[in-house]
């Protein structure tokens, strides 16, 4: 699902990390961990075409990162990044976003799914008629898994997925993603979350 | 009927007036009493000179000269919009450009020819001042919505590569922002268009009022020139918008530095 072949990035005169191989397969799933700085926000970043890579490729699903296929990449990606804020009122108006976009359109978000899954990561369904303002930070972190769930896309990148989780939690997600991933989803996350870094099926450490 | 000249010496004795709010600027402390004095100063500067070479204007009514004074509003505007939004040359300068002569070639031209059916559409009377309001009106809806759309984009970043990195396709991804700009640029307009009339007697309809004009026509024109200013002020800064985004993003859809970097950070 994932080739990174020796892959390079550097901000200015800082490099992040050079020579960095990974390679995943289908239904993985991987946590890359590593020092604050180490570039592991950088790597996934670069995935999506948002980092620029100095040297080395990228290949997702067979389709090699650049211009031409960039659109087509991100169209079989759901992306979580860390620490999500965006400038919804209302958690209904979070979660549909997504589901608006074009390439997203063949998806029917149905609320009953959204509920279920709700129900497996341990959310209430009132927190659909929520404000933004009136839930907690790993309220939203799972709300955001559930709707990444729903897109149904092979390929999920999420950074920091437990970082406002209590342990418990952390396993209630790391069985979630067990189950997509049984599923056939690919899952890559920055973690350095410890139990959910044994939970995965590799470690990446940059 | 005419309008009654006003001398130089009742200009003056009007210009008293001034007094009043240079006074309470001045007992605030608001430090805006040398700014409001340049500002008096250059108005009056400005409009002297505009007095001066709208007359020969009018004398000389020719298609050409005509177009020469559209082409000088255009560059003098786009360079407005650039120090005022401090976005960078390279990435606004020909698409605002660009934005401000399509649409005011093609409302002006739609209203004066289609609307009000003039033999010679390039007739002075007519011509400058229908482009005249068009370009002052376009210039503050672009400023407003460039510097929305850009700040938006700077400062929610996070929404923007959210919405790309689940598919969205650059537009969509840039929509959001494109919506704020519209909400924040038109919202003044639609305002007072809701008002136009009740609150307070539009400039357009004052004039010709002024000028002689009956009141039955003086609306009618009021009408219209809303109508046309509220459209070239939506085409020019949505042509603006598509233009700049080609400067703005590079080829993955990475938004790139747009704003001039602060003296201090230089």
């Amino acid at each position: 699902m994932l080739k990174i072949e020796d892959a390079c990035i550097t901000y200015g005169e800082l490099e992040l990390f050079t020579g960095l191989c990974i390679h995943i397969k289908k239904g993985e799933i991987v946590c890359i961990s590593g020092e604050s700085g180490s570039g592991k926000t950088s790597i996934l970043n670069a995935i999506m075409g948002f980092v620029p890579l100095k040297s080395g490729t990228i290949t997702v699903d067979d389709l090699l990162l650049c211009e031409a296929n960039i659109d087509l990449i991100r169209k079989k990606i759901a992306w979580i990044p860390q620490e999500l804020a965006l400038p919804c009122e209302w958690v209904s108006e979070m979660i549909q976003l997504p589901f608006e976009l074009k390439a997203n359109r063949g998806i029917h978000f149905s609320k009953t799914e959204l509920f279920s899954t709700f129900k497996e990561l341990n959310l209430e369904e009132e927190l659909y008629t929520k404000r933004v303002s009136e839930i907690s930070g790993g309220q939203r972190q799972r709300i955001m898994i559930a709707v990444a769930a729903l897109l149904q896309k092979p390929f999920l990148i999420v950074d920091e997925p437990t970082s406002a989780l209590d342990t418990v939690s952390v396993e209630r997600v790391l069985n979630f993603f067990n189950i997509l991933s049984q599923k056939g989803m690919t899952i890559l996350a920055v973690s350095h979350d410890r139990t959910f870094k044994l939970g995965c099926d590799n470690i990446i450490y940059l | 009927m005419g309008t009654i000249d006003i001398s130089y010496w009742n200009l003056l004795v009007g210009l008293l007036m001034m007094g009043i709010p240079l006074y309470f600027l001045w007992k605030f402390k608001t430090g805006l009493v040398q700014s409001t004095l340049i500002a008096v100063i250059r108005m009056l500067v400005q409009l002297f000179l505009i007095g001066v070479y709208l007359k020969y204007l009018f004398i000389y009514n020719h298609p050409l000269v005509n177009f020469l004074w559209v082409f000088i509003m255009i560059i003098v505007a786009a360079e407005t919009a650039l120090v005022r939004t401090r976005i960078q040359r390279k990435v606004l300068l020909i698409p605002i450009s660009i934005g401000f002569l399509f649409s005011v070639a093609l409302i002006g031209i739609y209203f004066l020819g289609l609307v009000l059916k003039l033999d010679n559409i390039f007739n002075a009377q007519y011509f400058i001042p229908v482009f005249g309001i068009l370009m002052g009106n376009m210039l503050s809806v672009n400023v407003i919505g460039l510097n929305t759309f850009y700040s938006g984009l700077q400062r929610e970043q996070q929404q923007y590569y959210y919405l790309l990195g689940n598919g969205a396709t650059h537009q969509e991804a840039q929509a959001p922002f494109i919506r704020q700009a519209l909400i924040k640029a038109f919202s003044p307009c639609i305002a007072n268009m809701a008002v136009m009339g009740l609150v307070a007697l539009p400039g357009t309809m004052i004039g010709q009022i002024l000028g002689g004009s009956s009141p039955n026509v003086a609306i009618k024109y009021q009408m219209m020139i809303v109508v046309i200013t509220f459209t070239a002020s939506m085409l020019s800064i949505m042509i603006t918008i598509k233009l700049a985004s080609r400067q703005s993003f590079d080829k993955f859809g990475r938004l790139i530095r747009v704003f001039k970097e602060n003296k201090k950070n230089a």
